[in-house]
């Protein structure tokens, strides 16, 4: 039978002789989390610039609303959503407060609640203000309402369709509250700086977000939708963003936002460990993903066809091997592991 | 539910303490049932099993199996009924039902449906005479939680409910007056159809709630010193000393207290040193107070961590690193039994070298009952 470690008493000399030994790779691991701080703060910069421009521009539609101020409107949500895509990894933090991330993005929608929620609020007898919307919950609050408004064939068939009085105020609040949230993460973000550097643990919670990311993309973002899981059927509507056609560009964005953001922080981990490797393989596994796009920009609609269905089915094997790399190989390496139990969260 | 019950204040019941073994030897869940019911050791928990199904699986006191019992979803935690004959497990939250067992064979006689509107939690636990379950459950459009009781003697019809005045409910065990139940009331809105978003961070209201088992009058409600310390898990020993395990839910660079002890009216937090604490992940999956001794054992999976700490003073006495390991539960002799996501089973105590019992192919999930 296998003896374990055990601390008793003896604690604390342990502890004081591990640090004499591990004092470069700490210095390895701030470096690291120096790295991630940076990345991650340009990525919510760059959503909160691109926010702001999505609010702009829907309060520019609603006061004279044209062809040209509605491709506006709908060409900067696709900008602030695949901003947001970049950064969608990051699961902890600032984001985790009030459930911005859900707020940003509340998906998977089985229910269908996004459509149910519009069709109320349109209907609002007092007008749609942005305290309305603050109060209405997750599922009004971020990019999928603004694409159900700006993109859902029914919706824009029907009266209340854009830029009807509720509807343009709703869209309006929409694009404010996601601006507003977008403002806070940034500066949370920032101020979260020292903490983030001084505390271990984010090294392992920004490799689990990473990890996280990955197979979510992998497995509810395109295995999902491509009837791998579930029911076995092919289904746009398990995907994200199906109304505006952008769940794959999401996907490149993600993948886009991992590589620029995730990785170098890791890549400097695996360089200094056991493996480094491995740090070439997952660089060049992403390359290899990417280069699917921007062929593969297509709505996953489109992408789920028969003769368009094998290429998808090469990008999802490609995810999947940058998946195994990842989580299998330099999440190990690098002695992090999420568990049956530990991301319970019961 | 008319029996006579005594008028217990917090006060009487904080007090009663030692004069409560023969009670002890009746109760349910959380006090060694094995031990005195003259069954031989046999534990249960839910289980993952690596085609990606799920179980149920009972083993005994060398971790070798005994049985397993398929169930269609992934389940958390149960109750042995006292009389031995069965164990009840409550489905993961959001639980749409549970399921009874034959202790023995581990056939499944019943799977009981939570009633309209509402969903269990993943707990439960018996009346000492083996009578009444009590589930911990969740009225999820109005947020409300609440004890749902069953009459096991009559196919585990719904008798009755109890209102919690809160949110979230968790844990709960009883206490060894036979008459109290210990809740964890974690504090933490959530909604089936919102995942397992937490709806309420700023605002949650967490405790350790006494409730009279048989009026559903709650004689006790404690709050942790931080809003966001959500109190899931409980444990009481044979004294009657009742505590309390969290899981905190502010930032990851603080580390308060994540275990209590209810004493003087009052949940009185025990901290360890900077290291233990950063073990812990901020995150208790189960606590379990021994009934032979003043050790209590509790399990963190975030970190991977397992403590030993002497009840009455909060003095840490052993710790190890076991990955992923959540289950926790006594053993006759003054020991734990572990348990891990990972197959593992470790026997834990006080004195010797943690040791590997068994490595079986299966996910123990948070609970050994």
């Amino acid at each position: 039978m296998r003896k374990f470690t055990k601390l008793i008493g003896a604690a604390t000399l342990a502890l004081a002789s591990a640090a004499v030994g591990a004092n470069t790779d700490l210095d390895i691991d701030r470096q690291a989390r120096n790295l991630w701080h940076d990345a991650i703060l340009a990525g919510y910069q760059s959503l909160a610039t691109n926010a702001a421009d999505f609010s702009r521009a829907a309060q520019n539609y609603c006061e004279s609303p044209d062809q040209a101020s509605r491709r506006n409107a709908e060409q900067a949500w696709r900008r602030a959503f695949l901003a947001w895509q970049k950064v969608r990894f990051v699961d902890f933090g600032p984001v985790e407060n009030n459930n911005l991330a859900w707020q940003f993005q509340f998906w998977p929608d089985p229910k269908n609640l996004i459509a149910k929620k519009a069709r109320y609020l349109v209907k609002s007898e007092d007008g749609v203000t942005q305290e309305l919307v603050a109060q209405s919950g997750v599922a009004v609050q971020g990019f999928p309402m603004a694409e159900y408004l700006l993109y859902d064939k029914q919706m824009n068939a029907s009266d209340k369709a854009l830029p009807a009085t509720n509807t343009c105020e709703l869209l309006v609040a929409v694009a404010d509250h996601i601006a507003a949230n977008s403002d806070t993460l940034s500066s949370e973000w920032q101020s979260l700086r020292e903490h983030f550097l001084d505390t271990d643990q984010y090294s392992d919670a920004t490799i689990k977000a990473g990890m996280a990311g990955l197979e979510i993309l992998e497995e509810r973002r395109l295995a999902q939708p491509m009837g791998m899981r579930g029911n076995g059927k092919r289904s746009k509507y398990d995907a994200d963003a199906w109304r505006s056609g952008s769940s794959l560009m999401a996907v490149e964005a993600s993948l886009n936002g991992l590589r620029t953001y995730f990785l170098p922080g890791l890549s400097l981990l695996l360089d200094n460990s056991d493996k480094p490797a491995l740090s070439q393989s997952i660089k060049r596994q992403f390359d290899e993903v990417l280069e699917h796009f921007p062929e593969m920009r297509a709505p996953m609609e489109v992408m789920l066809q028969d003769d368009s269905f094998a290429q998808l089915q090469g990008l999802y094997v490609d995810v999947s091997q940058l998946v195994v790399l990842v989580t299998d190989q330099a999440a190990v390496e690098l002695g992090v592991a999420r568990g049956f139990n530990s991301s319970d969260g019961d | 539910m008319s029996d006579q019950y005594p008028d217990l204040s917090r006060r009487a019941l904080l007090k009663a303490g030692a004069a409560t073994s023969v009670a002890a030897t009746l109760t349910g869940c959380s006090l060694l049932p094995n031990m005195n019911s003259g069954h031989p050791e046999q534990y249960t928990a839910a289980v993952a099993l690596p085609d990606g199904t799920f179980a149920v699986e009972a083993i005994n006191r060398s971790g070798q199996p005994v049985w397993q019992s398929p169930v269609e979803t992934r389940c958390h935690s149960g109750c042995n009924r006292p009389g031995g004959k069965q164990v009840v497990f409550f489905e993961r939250r959001p639980g749409w039902s549970f399921c009874v067992f034959d202790r023995t064979s581990g056939r499944r006689q019943a799977r009981v449906q939570a009633a309209q509107g509402e969903h269990f939690v993943g707990h439960g636990i018996f009346s000492p005479d083996g009578r009444w379950l009590y589930a911990t459950a969740s009225r999820y459009e109005q947020g409300e939680g609440i004890i749902a009781v069953y009459d096991a003697e009559n196919e585990f019809k719904r008798s009755n409910t109890y209102e919690l005045a809160g949110i979230g409910p968790h844990e709960l065990t009883i206490h060894p007056d036979g008459e109290t139940l210990i809740i964890g009331l974690g504090g933490i809105l959530t909604h089936p159809d919102y995942d397992r978003i937490k709806l309420n961070l700023d605002t949650m209201q967490p405790a350790l709630v006494l409730m009279n088992r048989r009026t559903g009058s709650i004689v006790g409600r404690f709050k942790p010193s931080h809003h966001q310390q959500s109190t899931r898990h409980v444990s009481v020993n044979r004294d009657g000393r009742i505590y309390a395990a969290y899981q905190y839910q502010g930032p990851l660079y603080e580390n308060p207290p994540l275990l209590a002890r209810l004493q003087d009216g009052k949940l009185r937090e025990i901290r360890f040193d900077d290291a233990t604490q950063k073990g812990l992940g901020n995150y208790i999956s189960s606590v379990a107070a021994h009934p032979e001794n003043d050790l209590v054992a509790a399990a963190s999976p975030v970190g991977g961590t397992a403590v030993i700490f002497e009840g009455s003073t909060g003095k840490l006495i052993s710790s190890t690193a076991i990955p992923d390991c959540a289950g926790v539960h006594a053993l006759k002799g003054g020991d734990f039994m572990l348990s891990s996501g990972r197959g593992q089973l470790v026997r834990f105590g006080a004195k010797d070298t943690p040791e590997e019992l068994a490595q079986l192919p299966v996910q123990w999930d948070h609970h050994l009952v």
